[in-house]
Parts: C-alpha cells; structure tokens; sequence
C-alpha cells in the first residue's frame, strides 16, 4: 500500500549559487527600471481604485435627472460624465470638512451630523431641512423595525408611506379556505354552481372572514387598508 | 413565515432588483468618501443613508440650474458647457470649477478676449 500519503522528504540537489544570482539579478534590474520609470509607478499606485468605484452607477444618476427634465429634454453623454464626477465630488468635498471637524474634536467616526454640519457650513443650508427630516423619519423607521422584531407577525403594521414608499406592490392577504389556497379567477370564465347546501357553508365562512377582518381594521386606525 | 420589511424591494417597488428606498447606492457613497482621503477612519451607518438623499437633491438643482442655461441657449439637449455655465454661475458650486473648466475654457477665454478688444477700442 505505497500508492498515496506523505512517505518522508526528499532532499534536494543545492541550488543556492543560483539562486542568489538571479536573485541579484532581479535586483539591479530592479534598480534600473525604478531610476528610469519612476514616475510611472507612482500613476499606477493611484489608480488603484477601479474607474466603477469612484462615481455613481449612470442609471441613477440619470434616474434623478429625469425627475427634473421635460419628457423631450435630452442629456449628452458627456454631461451624463460630468454629472457623475460632480456627484463623487460633491461627496468627497462634505467628506473632508466633515472628516476636519471630526479630527479636530478627535473622533474617528464620521456622523449624520458631521455631514449636516459640513453641508451648513460649505453654504449648503438648503438642504438642511430636508435632510433632518429625512433622518428624523428614517430614526423612526427604524425603531419602529427594532421594535417588531419581538412581536408576533399578526400585530406588525408598518406605515410604508413614511418614507415616501409606494404601497401599489403589497401582495393582497390571501385567505385560507378549506385547506385551497386559491388565487383570483381569471376574468370572463364560468363556475358550475355548487349544490345549495355546500354554497351556504362556503358563503357562511367567507362571511366571517370579512367580518373578523373588519374588527381588526377598526380597532387598527393607522394599518393600512389593502 | 417571513414577512418583507420596510426596505425590501418588493414593498417599495425596488427598480431591477435593488432593495430600499435609496436611489443611490450607500456601498458606493462609502467608498468615495473612504476615498476622499487617506484620513477618513470610520463611518457611521447613518452617514451614507443622507448622503444618498443629499446627492439626489445635488444632482437635482445641478441639473435644475443646467437646464435653464440650455434654454437660453435654445437648445433641447443637456451638454456638458450648460453643466459648466450653472457651476460658474452659482456659488456654492466653486468647488467643481477646476472639474469643469476643460470644457468652458475655451468659451470663457473667447469671451475675455473680446472683451479686452472692446477696452481697447473705447479708450
């Protein structure tokens, strides 16, 4: 059984003559293309940060300017590049100052507060309100999530409108019927009527299922309607 | 059963997959402000959640501003020389001069030059 496994080391023939000379090799044309291209290497230790790290995605950026445009407006490509290194910018312009402020009140943390802060402070002042609103929401949104987190599914109602969220995708309540998950049926098909007894039963209980939802909505003011 | 969150994309709509209210995404914005300089230590959580909405209202009034330098030029496209005339009309956007100025430069040095003929011709 000598097929597999570790059988011992083998020495191997000496080769530090060798070794050593390409080695002092390497370094003296190291030393060579180091004199000569110097400046070269320094541009590429700067270019470290790959080209889609330092501006925002195009899509977004052209997203928000949309909002703002007429439907027959047109953006140019090179304005759609100059808008993305004015946003990163933008960014690392409040950065700084808020980063000073930071090192001056020797914190290493960057705050929400720095950054309102620094925005003040570079004239900015327009969007100070908006933007302590928008945290003061966002706090709030949050505790409210931190909260939920020990409560039963049943009593978790969140205000999606809060933060400006559209509710149109809120998947409906799907009832349980008899052990049927049953969807919609699709428009213009025809049912075979059930015999009366079973009907009455069938009516009887999605009766009460309206109604218990009822109860619940009316003891509930703030959970939204679906 | 789980039940989607506040964030998740289902309930909000989330554009092509994307989860959450933002427009822009907070991995980004930390990486350009870890970016912005060697210094910059640590971020909050909160940080990157209102530079998101900060840059939307950024990108709105640049744009906003470039907008009304293309209709005085009556034109219906966006171009990079309006972006640059909004920035050098506006104040609080001196710090992306240096940025745009490639583009006006040639636009701005035209219009000093004839200016400087106009002295000239007056005295």
């Amino acid at each position: 059984m000598e097929t597999g496994g570790f059988h011992g080391y083998r020495k191997l023939p000496n080769t530090t003559a060798g070794l050593k000379l390409s080695v002092s090799d390497m370094n003296m044309r190291q030393q060579v293309a180091s004199s000569d291209h110097s400046a070269a290497t320094g541009e590429e230790n700067e270019c470290t940060v790959r080209e889609q790290d330092r501006f925002m995605p195009i899509a977004n950026v052209i997203r928000i300017m949309r909002k703002i445009l007429p439907p027959h407006a047109k953006i140019s490509d090179d304005a759609k590049e100059t808008i993305q290194e004015c946003v990163s910018e933008y960014i690392s312009f409040i950065t700084g100052e808020a980063n000073e402020r930071c090192q001056r009140e020797q914190r290493k943390t960057i705050t929400a507060e720095d950054v309102l802060w620094a925005m003040s402070k570079l004239g900015f002042d327009d969007y100070i309100e908006p933007l302590t609103m928008y945290l003061h929401r966002y706090r709030e949104l949050e505790g409210d999530r931190t909260s939920m987190r020990g409560e039963p599914l049943g009593k978790r109602t969140v205000e999606y409108a809060t933060l400006g969220v559209a509710t149109a995708f809120v998947p409906p309540p799907y009832h349980h019927h008899n052990g049927y998950f049953g969807a919609a049926m699709p428009m213009g098909t025809y049912v075979r009527e059930a015999p009366p007894n079973t009907a009455s039963s069938h009516h009887h209980h999605h009766h009460h299922h309206h109604h218990a939802r009822g109860i619940s909505n009316a003891h509930e003011p703030n959970a939204r309607s679906i | 059963m789980r039940q989607a969150g506040a964030y998740s994309g289902l309930l909000c709509g989330g554009v092509s997959g994307r989860t959450g209210p933002h427009s822009l995404p907070l991995a980004r914005i930390k990486k350009i402000m870890k970016n912005s300089g060697e210094d910059v230590k640590m971020i909050s959580g909160e940080a990157p959640i209102i530079f998101s909405k900060a840059c939307e209202l950024f990108i709105e009034e640049l744009t906003r501003r470039s907008w009304i330098m293309a209709i005085q030029g009556k034109r219906r496209t966006l171009h990079k020389e309006d972006l640059a005339s909004a920035v050098i009309a506006t104040d609080i956007f001196d710090f992306l001069i240096t940025l745009v100025s490639s583009s006006e430069s040639h636009a701005v040095g035209g219009a000093t030059n004839v200016m400087e003929v106009e002295t000239i011709d007056c005295s």
